[in-house]
Formats: structure tokens, sequence, C-alpha cells
């Protein structure tokens, strides 16, 4: 089983700096929501940011069954 | 696997709009996959559907293709255009439409 912390640490590792909230949708460990706002997504489409946080978590996606995610650069979020 | 991502990129080709899905447009599998047909349903294009349930080694070839983990995964015109989250978004935006229906030649 996958914990909410063990998403939220890879992100953050590997994009320094990044806002990350992780919600478990259904408390069994398998189906996430996942919001990241990072310096890292300017200038990258939407298809770059999303392959950035996959490219996080690795090998922690073959142990999730579904992982709704939103990305947004800091930018965006003020606006 | 190359003969399934030769088979891939032939699909990808042929067709202006490619749905790789879990299941089938009218019994989908999965409520990701449900979304996205609705979607095209939504903006009226033609689109060809690969259920990758149906052919298990094309759901691990096409996320080797697009370098991406997850299904369902839309092709537009060539070209990748996201998943589940990024065509609720772009839709979101207003974006989604008027990119399916040019290259599609619909509307």
């Amino acid at each position: 089983m996958v914990s909410s912390d063990d998403i939220r640490r890879r992100i953050e590792a590997a994009l320094p700096g990044a806002q990350v909230t992780v919600a478990d949708s259904t408390g069994a460990g398998d189906h996430f929501e996942v919001c990241v706002r990072a310096d890292a997504f300017v200038g990258r489409t939407l298809v770059e940011q999303h392959q950035l946080v996959y490219g996080a978590l690795g090998t922690l996606m073959g142990r999730i069954h579904a992982l709704a995610l939103q990305t947004e650069t800091p930018q965006e979020a003020r606006g | 696997m190359n003969d399934v991502l030769t088979e891939i990129e032939q699909e990808i080709r042929d067709n202006k709009v490619v749905l790789y899905m879990k299941g089938t447009p009218a019994f989908p599998m999965c409520g990701f996959s449900a979304a996205a047909v609705k979607l095209l349903r939504e903006v009226g294009v033609p689109f060809k559907a690969i259920d990758v349930l149906a052919e298990p080694e094309k759901r691990e070839a096409i996320k080797q293709y697009s370098n991406w983990p997850t299904i369902p995964q839309l092709y537009v015109g060539g070209k990748f255009v996201g998943g589940s989250d990024i065509l609720r978004e772009m839709h979101a935006r207003g974006e989604f439409a008027p990119l399916v229906r040019q290259v599609a030649g619909v509307g």
C-alpha cells in the first residue's frame, strides 16, 4: 500500500520547492488526487508537466490504480 | 515488443483521432476511459478506440511509446495529447474541441 506521504516526498525530492497536496481518495492507498505547483513547470506543456511528476513517482505508479493529477505554475496559481 | 510499437505507430498515423482505453466505447471498464469517450462524443468527432484490456501487449507498449504511465491516452493528428486529467483541463479551458475538430476536419 502506498501512502500520501510516499507520493508527496517523491515529488518534493524531484521538484525542489514544489507545493504538493495529496489526497487518498478512498483511504485504501490506491486512488489518489495530487495537486502540484512548481517553478519547474514554467514554459512546459501540460503533457511535459505531468511527465515530470510521473517520472518523480517512478515505480510507485505501478502500485497505484488511479492518480488524478493537476499541475500549475506559481504564476497560474496567483492569476 | 517492436512489432507492437510498429503497430501502434501505424494506428496513430492512419487515424486522426485514436483513443487507447480500458474497455470499449460502449462498455468502458474504467471511469477515466469512460470520461474520455464522453468528451469525444460531446465534441462529435469520429475516433478509433483501442481496448488495451483486449490487447494486453499494447497496454505496456503504449506506455513506453508515449512515456506516459496511465490509460486512457488520446492521440490527435499523430501527436499524443494527454491522459484523462489533461483532457479535462483542456476542456475546461475551452481548448479541447477546437483542437480535435480542426484535425478531424469536423465542424
